[in-house]
């Protein structure tokens, strides 16, 4: 089989698109991560605070191991990877060919600012005229038509909103660099017809283009029109669709034979919209109504126009394609009358938090955007958009509920405590993992006010602010004044996602996200093309980057499938050679690109001025040396001078990480011995000194290097098999995805069959059986020759040993005992359905669990029963076992359905607190009230009571909170939601090195960013062991967990990073508050010999230790106190 | 059911003895003499607020005309005042064509058989007297008759339910 590097395309840069493409990166496949936007991040770049630590963390999705590889700063700024080409302002046209050998088109956006040459100073700014509302801050703020996208991004370019810009070209003037070009020429020449009957409309439009920068032709007819097309080449055909004689599509469909390539926008009255869609399926481009609005329709012409000078048609070889767009807020203001959108003190939940974001218009202040005064009495209003069948969207946005109890914090954070909060909403969805006890601590410690009620309508009151009028929880008819108004603005597909679904040829649901299998929801229609993130579904965060690891998991075993390798990343400290006792000599080679486009900075003097400042450096006058003709001529220059470390002046030194791995390759220096300054930069702005600025920069170069230490990071052997524990759905997939990789795995499954919780369940809500995935795993691993199955077995104990080596001993069914050698453990142990005591289950045989309940609807036991009750939230959510097991309402609705099917007169009541049905799910809770289903609620402090009478005769008092009286019910069935409780996990914890929750559960390292990881290298967890899930999600989350395993079973040593701690033993006082420091866990006192030990592979050189350390035994390689001193002091020298 | 938009919207929900979603709750638990001994669904004004804001689509409004119909079909006469007023109203359009209100209130007070209703209007009576709002006399014939027949068609109609 030919093999050959694989490669994929990621689609979309937002979190889980970055995900995906740093998990295929590791596995070392090349990858292309575009996005159409001009920067990475998606809806997270404008977020600052994450629930649950409510501040960011997503620099934790960097690589842990083999770090060096990639950039490892804030990842909200920018990410480089030395197998990721990251394309900003790119969209994929079209994907022809095969799994695993596909074509794919990329257009990228036309650039009207060279990034090259852009420094970001912002002068062009300035003289910009036009001011429009700036879309970065939620509509908050202005913004220029010259704007930088996000503030915060590493390069930042500038760019130009073509469809607000006058061209009137003050930019292009003060650009220091000459970045700019309007390409105002290209526009003259992008000729445009417009073919209309009536003079008018021809000459109101010729003058509007005309002044737009275009070059206008007139016809009055189709048949002048005809003749017109003939002769010319035109960008762009207008063409009204009522004319008299030859009308609009028959002119259109001439045109189209003649120049097929040549798009034609429809204009028509709102008579004749009908025959302009009719004529987009003959190929219009789009239609345009009349009477105009002159944006829309400078905006559509001048889309066609950019498509047109956009950079066309690269196309790229790929093994997979992973999508993974996002979703959308909708837009409140389209919910017609209601929450008020148009009161400038009513903003959505993303404006709020622009708001209170330090990068935001009022710099985090909470304060009304009226008048900037503070906002003391905030309302949040919840499902707006969403669980709404007008808007047309019987769904929940899964994400809201979490996200307005964050803002409510966040905003008595930022008042000191002072602001009143309230939530309105109708279920509080707290789903996920430990949601419930954020919840619980929102109300109870900080005070946020939590009112069950939908409200209606917000109205004006006095002084800006609004009013509210709601039915309280006794049913009282309440009004209250706020300040702020914050609505939860619902979730929608990604606006893309129609086109980008033609061009990849998948399909989507009726909603508009993307159609996935129903259990491998990382699947599309199309094989080969991936769903990763909040395309497949509605998803938070953690649940994106599970699905994104889902969908790299997939895409690799895809392309492995068809012959594409990921062969192991060289490790590269056995590259060079150890120069850590020459002594250091010092290169300096200043590249002369930089300098002419800077306009004429003296390269000569500069060098001269390093010599004089330390003789002992060597100084390179070199050009272009990012290229390979400039690496070339430095090379050879370099051989010369027998120098062993370089610091390079040039641009955009985020760019050079892997030109200096090359340049390392080839001269044996550790890239821990280079540095790139950017010497361009600081040549330009405000103040004059630009010597003096590119002098200090180098300066400060040249000090790091002296005091770097060059040893490079040093490797760790790896055991390269895996352990999971756990036979389960979850452990059987992890276990598949890691054989069909060509790993070996032992599975351990402590029962004699494998199969877990999934046997209990017949099918799924959506009605998929699940013996046939069940069956398909089973015989998948059972055939599987890299697979060993130990059944009836359990771990008994295990050692680590120095790198990612474990020695775990089994005890398998016949009491033998075995010993397994592996590098990585993946944790599937489970769960099970929850015991209980309460409604008298055990004191009547009336008394069932849902389990019990399923296992008789199974064998026609609907049939018969009058009266069914179910009581949800059995022992869950309230202290013992406070967290939502998230399946129960889904298997209560499944079974409730079922029983009015196979039996529509017997009455189901259904007892509840809040209905968790999330994302999709909510269809579900929409057609059991329509199938008669009746749900009353109650609340945790007054639960039903249930008392069971002769024979067993069950009677339910509740009180319901709607009628505000008593109700009694005398069920045949009594159903009790008990939910899931994870199977004991018994020393495993102990063994493997991982921590375990106050329920029970495994605890990941950190929830959103790293949910399949422990803190411990080389230990994962998945499914029900982790928290509460349904099989789709156990399934994608132990294909997370099997990606993450498989990028350290992929290399042939693991290495640390250059920048880890270590200790200076004699200095130590073993205080040990460094150990409480490490967020990593890396750091341990090793009882034997006394001291404190790192773990390098743990370590990420975070340097809290160093800070923490009162004696300076602590310290940060490549961080020296000295070195850092000297830079301090080189900064300063010139001030 | 849960989110109370049709209560909170409805401008006569504080005088009703339930508020709209606990009668449709007491309409899900089949309480119907309970329902029908209420005022709650006459004093609907069919404002239509609470059709429009429900997030569900539900036809609310609608359904509370039903009930009343229900109501007048099945004989239930709690409410003395209100199925009169409304046939009262019906009549007289079927007679006229359109509302002749002297004569409309004339029935109404003899249907409710109760000399208290009349007597409570007067202070009303002479405010809208005293505007000019209240003609004594008799409007045209000019409709008189005509919508017989679409009357007795939709009463066919209902019939055959």
């Amino acid at each position: 089989m030919e093999t050959k590097t694989g490669r994929a395309l990621v689609i979309g840069a937002g979190i889980s698109g970055i995900r995906s493409a740093l998990d295929l990166a590791e596995m070392n496949y090349r990858v292309y991560l575009i996005d159409k936007s001009p920067h990475i991040g998606g809806i997270l770049s404008q977020l600052d605070y994450q629930f649950p630590t409510d501040h960011c963390g997503m620099c934790k999705m960097l690589p842990t191991i083999g770090r060096d590889a990639s950039s490892q700063f804030c990842l909200r700024k920018g990410l480089f990877h030395e197998n990721i080409e990251v394309l900003p302002g790119t969209e994929m046209i079209a994907l022809e060919g095969e799994p695993g050998n596909f074509k794919a088109t990329l257009d990228s956006a036309p650039t009207f600012i060279d990034p090259e040459k852009c420094i970001g100073c912002g002068l062009c700014s300035a003289p910009c005229p036009v001011s429009l509302p700036d879309t970065f801050n939620g509509g908050l703020a202005k913004r220029k038509a010259v704007h930088l996208p996000v503030p915060h991004n590493i390069p930042n370019r500038y760019t130009i909103d073509m469809a607000a810009c006058t061209r009137c070209g003050e930019c292009e003037k003060v650009c220091p660099t000459g970045a700019i070009d309007l390409k105002t020429e290209a526009r003259r020449a992008f000729k445009i017809l417009v073919v209309d009957d009536e003079l008018v409309v021809r000459d109101s439009l010729k003058e509007w283009l005309v002044v737009e920068g275009f070059s206008v032709d007139m016809a009055d007819s189709g048949a002048e029109a005809i003749d017109l097309v003939s002769a010319n080449e035109y960008g762009l055909v207008l063409l009204d669709v009522k004319m008299p004689g030859m009308d609009g599509v028959e002119a259109l469909q001439i045109i189209r034979e003649m120049k097929p390539d040549l798009p034609v926008l429809m204009m028509t009255a709102y008579a004749t919209v009908e025959t302009a869609v009719q004529a987009m399926k003959i190929g219009a481009a789009e239609y345009l109504m009349k009477p105009f609005d002159i944006e829309a329709l400078n905006a559509k012409v001048v889309q066609q126009y950019e498509s047109t000078v956009a950079v066309k048609g690269r196309v790229i070889e790929v093994g997979a394609v992973i999508m993974a767009t996002g979703s959308d807020f909708c837009d409140p203001a389209k919910i017609p009358g209601a929450f008020g959108y148009d009161y400038p003190n009513v903003v959505t939940g993303l404006q709020f938090e622009r708001i209170v974001s330090g990068s935001g218009p009022g710099a985090g202040k909470l304060v009304r955007p009226s008048d900037g005064k503070p906002a003391r009495k905030i309302a949040f209003l919840q499902c707006v958009g969403s669980r709404d069948l007008k808007q047309k969207a019987d769904y929940c946005s899964s994400v809201c509920c979490m996200f307005s109890i964050k803002e409510a914090l966040l905003a008595k954070a930022k008042s000191g405590g002072e602001a009143d909060t309230a939530i309105f909403y109708m279920d509080m969805r707290t789903f996920g993992k430990d949601f419930q006890r954020y919840r619980d601590s929102a109300e109870k410690e900080s005070g946020v006010r939590f009112i069950r009620s939908r409200i209606h309508t917000v109205e004006p009151d006095i002084d800006g602010r609004l009013s509210l009028h709601y039915v309280d929880g006794e049913g009282a008819m309440v009004e209250e004044i706020f300040d702020l108004v914050v609505l939860a603005a619902g979730q929608r597909a990604s606006k893309g996602a129609r086109e980008l679904a033609r061009s990849a040829g998948v399909e989507l649901n009726p909603a508009g996200f993307c159609r996935t299998d129903e259990l491998f929801q990382s699947k599309s229609s199309r094989e080969g093309v991936f769903a990763g993130g909040a395309i497949s579904g509605l998803k938070d965060i953690s649940e994106s980057v599970i699905q994104a690891g889902s969908a790299s998991l997939e895409a690799s075993r895809l392309i492995r499938s068809k012959g594409g390798t990921s062969r192991p990343p060289e490790p590269k400290g056995a590259l060079f050679k150890d120069s850590s006792r020459d002594l250091p000599r010092l290169a300096v080679a200043l590249c002369a690109c930089a300098s002419s486009l800077a306009g004429g900075l003296d390269l000569e003097a500069l060098g001269a001025a390093l010599s004089r400042w330390d003789p002992s450096i060597r100084v390179l006058q070199t050009e272009r040396v990012c290229t390979l003709a400039g690496k070339k001529s430095l090379l050879d220059s370099l051989r010369d001078t027998g120098c062993n470390m370089i610091s390079i002046g040039a641009c955009m030194p985020c760019l050079y990480g892997k030109m200096l791995l090359d340049l390392a390759r080839e001269t044996g220096l550790s890239p821990g011995l280079m540095d790139v300054v950017d010497i361009y930069t600081p040549a330009f702005g405000r103040g004059g000194q630009a010597e003096a600025r590119v002098q200090t920069a180098m300066k400060m170069s040249i000090e790091r290097l002296k005091g770097a230490d060059p040893a490079p990071g040093r490797s760790f052997n790896i055991i390269r098999k895996a352990l999971v524990i756990g036979g389960g759905i979850s452990g059987l997939t992890a276990a598949l995805a890691i054989a069909d990789h060509g790993f070996k795995v032992d599975l351990v499954e402590k029962e004699a069959d494998p199969g877990g919780l999934v046997r209990a369940i017949g099918s799924t809500i959506e009605g998929v059986a699940t013996s046939g995935v069940l069956g398909r795993l089973v015989s998948g691993v059972r055939a599987n020759s890299n697979i060993s199955l130990h059944t009836g077995a359990e771990v008994v104990g295990s050692k680590a040993y120095q790198g990612l080596s474990f020695l775990t001993t089994i005890k398998t069914g016949d009491g033998e005992t075995k010993q397994i050698d592996h590098g990585v453990t993946i944790l599937a142990t489970g769960g099970k359905e929850a015991a209980t005591r309460e409604y008298g289950f055990g004191q009547s045989g009336s008394v069932v669990t849902q389990h019990e309940l399923e296992g008789r609807l199974g064998n026609g036991g609907a049939v018969g029963l009058g009266v069914v009750a179910m009581i949800q939230c059995v022992g869950s959510r309230e202290e013992g076992r406070n967290y939502c097991s998230r399946i129960c309402c889904q298997t209560a609705l499944k079974n409730a359905l079922r029983i009015k099917k196979d039996n529509p007169e017997a009455k189901v009541y259904i007892f509840y607190r809040d209905i968790m049905t999330y994302g999709f799910l909510d269809a579900y809770y929409t057609k059991a009230r329509q199938e008669g289903v009746i749900f009353i609620r109650y609340s945790r402090d007054a639960k039903p009571e249930v008392t069971i009478g002769e024979g067993g005769k069950v009677t339910i008092v509740t009180r319901d909170p709607i009628l505000g009286r008593d109700i009694a019910i005398e069920p045949d069935l009594l159903v009790l939601g008990t939910g899931l409780a994870p199977n004991d996990l018994g020393r495993l914890g102990e063994y493997f090195g991982f921590e375990v929750n106050e329920d029970g559960f495994f605890r990941e390292a950190e929830y959103k960013w790293q949910p399949v990881d422990s803190k411990k290298r080389g230990v994962f967890a998945c499914g029900v062991a982790h928290s509460p899930r349904s099989i789709s999600e156990s399934i994608a989350m132990a294909q997370a967990a099997a990606q993450r395993a498989l990028v350290m079973l992929n290399r042939d040593v693991v290495e640390a990073g250059s920048v880890v701690a270590r200790v200076r033993h004699g200095l130590c006082s073993l205080c040990e508050r460094c150990i409480s420091a490490c967020p990593y866990g890396a750091r341990s006192r090793n009882e034997e010999n006394d001291r404190i030990e790192i773990d390098e592979l743990a370590c990420q050189g975070c340097g809290a230790c160093a800070a923490v350390c009162p004696n300076s035994a602590s310290v940060v390689r490549g961080f020296g106190d000295r070195q850092v001193m000297a830079m301090v002091d080189a900064a300063l020298e010139l001030i | 059911m849960q989110c109370g938009t049709c209560t909170g919207s409805c401008g006569s929900a504080a005088r009703m003895e339930h508020t709209p979603r606990q009668l449709w709750r007491m309409v899900q638990a089949g309480m119907k003499d309970e329902i029908f001994k209420s005022r709650t669904f006459w004093l609907c004004s069919s404002c239509y607020y609470c059709t429009l804001r429900c997030p569900r689509g539900l036809p609310l409004t609608d359904t509370m005309a039903a009930l009343k119909r229900v109501a007048v079909a099945e004989g239930y006469t709690t409410d003395r005042k209100s199925a009169p007023f409304y046939k009262a109203f019906l009549d007289s359009v079927r007679k006229y064509g359109r509302v002749r209100e002297s004569e409309m209130m004339a029935r109404y007070f003899l249907a409710v058989k109760n000399p208290a209703v009349p007597l409570s209007f007067v202070p009303l009576g002479m405010k809208l007297m005293a505007r000019g709002k209240m003609d004594l006399h008799m409007p045209g014939f000019g409709g008189r008759g005509k919508l017989d027949r679409l009357y007795r068609k939709v009463m066919e109609l209902e019939a055959a339910k």
